[in-house]
């Protein structure tokens, strides 16, 4: 018998090193603002408004914001703008 | 998502189906392993309307769930320093590693040179600086590069102590290209795929073919095993697994990378590396991004602005962009001595070449932007908005410079006898970094 012993080849990420946890969750989308952030590629627009729709029928006072720089990749700003005017955000990259 | 998410505020991504893995490793790579997903079976992006709708009111479910349920941490694979492989004999304990290697894609396909600690240390004497030094976070994924990891995958690719140097290089320039790392275009579903180019004394004293220097066998030994350490590190470095964070629709055989040599005994003019801020005596290893590969032919030309009119023409192919004014591209040049020596002594710089080559690259506007329809698209920058009130046969007749300036033409003289010059799209613009540095 033969026993090989060998170096890992692979490097941990940094990402896994600073990881970060998920923020918490509401109980509800009741009166809470949603928004929706279009990468700007074909269809997922629509995926997201319709989501949108869907939550609007589903829970009260549900105020809906679209976010879209017109530009591929989604534009750092209007993410942060998001986050800021919004309770919960969705994204679709449409890839 | 991470950027809502670390305000405090749920996010949820809606992907699809074939991009769950690429999903995984994104959230692993940015930060953030617990990020919400929630998957959908098609790719929107050439659906009709109605399947964008119908396929979401599916998902609707799991997206509320995903945005008003607590998060359970999601387990993460413990990394181990080592790993044992029990044998008949040591070929059976190599061919039990390689299988577990390649069952968990950690190499390329090719059998692989067990990294043992031996072998490791051996490859440690190329360079001066200790294992535990960190070069920089390899992208797409940002692992962490020590010297020890750059060293454990030049093993398996068969390497030298004496390649360390270079491969080590190419890892640091590769951080450094624009985006961080170029990490948009490595993850893309095209094949753009890292080529790596040396220059300087480093090219003659390790080796390096800059002849027929992109093909197999053994004139090309060296500029193959660079190339698959460099590989071999992107991949389990990097992480630029496929199907995780190398989401190619077809692939390209250019991901099985090269290093080569530019020709600078056969050049009229001063290296690559000089262009790029160099001594000529530094080595240097540039690493450019390709997204193709054409074989411009040439039957007869013999003045300098016949070869460069005709190696002009043949930058042509290939899409604009139209995401931005200015929708250039960029366009490496691998060009033979048979092109680069009459250009040369017929009184043309570098300089006044890759001029020349952009005035004359211009393309048809309406053939360049035929894949991506004006309308319904938010990623059509403003500025192009005017040829929507086009006809086709307008659109046609308009052409425009394939690169938007002359700097985006980048020369090297690389090749055999014979003017046959090799054209790649590429960019982000290539980044340079010295080898010497790095060497023991």
């Amino acid at each position: 018998m033969h026993l090989l012993e060998v170096s890992n080849p692979v490097a941990i990420q940094r990402g896994v090193l600073n990881a970060i946890s998920a923020s918490n969750r509401p109980a509800t989308l009741d009166d809470k603002t949603v928004g929706l952030i279009w990468s700007g590629t074909h269809g997922g627009d629509i995926a997201l408004k319709r989501a949108g729709e869907m939550l609007q029928e589903r829970f009260e006072n549900v105020k809906v914001n679209f976010y879209t720089g017109g530009n591929y990749t989604t534009p750092p700003a209007i993410v942060p703008q998001a986050g800021e005017e919004c309770d919960v955000v969705i994204g679709a990259t449409a890839d | 998502m991470i950027v809502v998410e670390k305000m405090g505020k749920p996010g949820v991504a809606i992907v699809s189906g074939r991009f769950e893995s690429d999903a995984v490793a994104s959230s692993r790579a940015f930060g953030m392993p617990d990020l919400q997903w929630v998957v959908v079976p098609h790719i929107y992006r050439n659906l009709d309307p109605e399947t964008c709708r119908t396929q979401t009111e599916d998902a609707i479910d799991d997206i509320i769930a995903s945005l008003t349920s607590s998060i359970d941490a999601r387990q993460q694979a413990e990394q181990t320093d080592t790993r044992r492989y029990e044998g008949e004999d040591r070929h059976d304990a190599i061919m039990r590693m390689n299988q577990e290697f390649i069952n968990e894609d950690l190499g390329d396909g090719l059998l692989l040179h067990p990294p043992t600690a031996e072998s490791v240390a051996e490859m440690l004497t190329g360079t001066n600086l200790p294992p535990d030094h960190e070069v920089c976070d390899m992208p797409p994924g940002f692992g962490v590069a020590t010297i020890e990891k750059i060293a454990i995958n030049a093993v398996m690719a068969g390497a030298k102590p004496e390649h360390l140097p270079v491969v080590i290089a190419g890892v640091k320039a590769l951080s450094k290209l624009g985006g961080q790392g170029g990490k948009s275009l490595l993850m893309s579903t095209s094949p753009q795929a890292p080529l790596l180019i040396v220059n300087g004394p480093v090219t003659k004293s390790l080796g390096f073919n800059p002849g027929s220097a992109l093909g197999p066998g053994r004139d090309n030994q060296v500029n193959t095993i660079v190339g698959r350490a460099f590989a071999l590190c992107f991949r389990n470095i990097g992480h630029w697994y496929f199907n995780k964070m190398d989401m190619d629709t077809i692939g390209t055989s250019r991901k099985f990378i090269q290093c080569i040599a530019e020709n600078e005994d056969a050049s009229p003019w001063d290296g690559f590396h000089v262009d790029q801020g160099f001594k000529a005596s530094e080595s240097t290893v540039s690493v450019f991004v390709t997204d193709g590969e054409l074989d411009v032919q040439d039957q007869g030309n013999h003045t300098a602005e016949g070869l460069l009119k005709n190696l002009a023409y043949g930058s042509t192919f290939g899409t604009m962009s139209l995401q931005s004014p200015r929708g250039g591209q960029e366009r490496l040049i691998l060009m033979p001595p048979d092109v680069a020596r009459p250009v040369g002594t017929q009184g043309f710089s570098k300089q006044a070449a890759k001029e020349f080559i952009h005035k004359h690259s211009r393309g048809s506007v309406g053939k360049l932007m035929q894949y991506m329809p004006l309308e319904g698209e938010a990623r059509v920058h403003d500025h192009w908005k005017w040829l929507e009130n086009l006809t086709e046969e307008q659109l046609l007749q308009i052409t425009v410079p394939i690169m938007n300036d002359p700097d985006d033409c980048y020369i090297l003289v690389v090749g055999a006898d014979r003017a046959k010059t090799a054209v790649f799209p590429s960019g982000p613009a290539p980044v340079t970094e010295g080898i010497d540095q790095y060497m023991a």
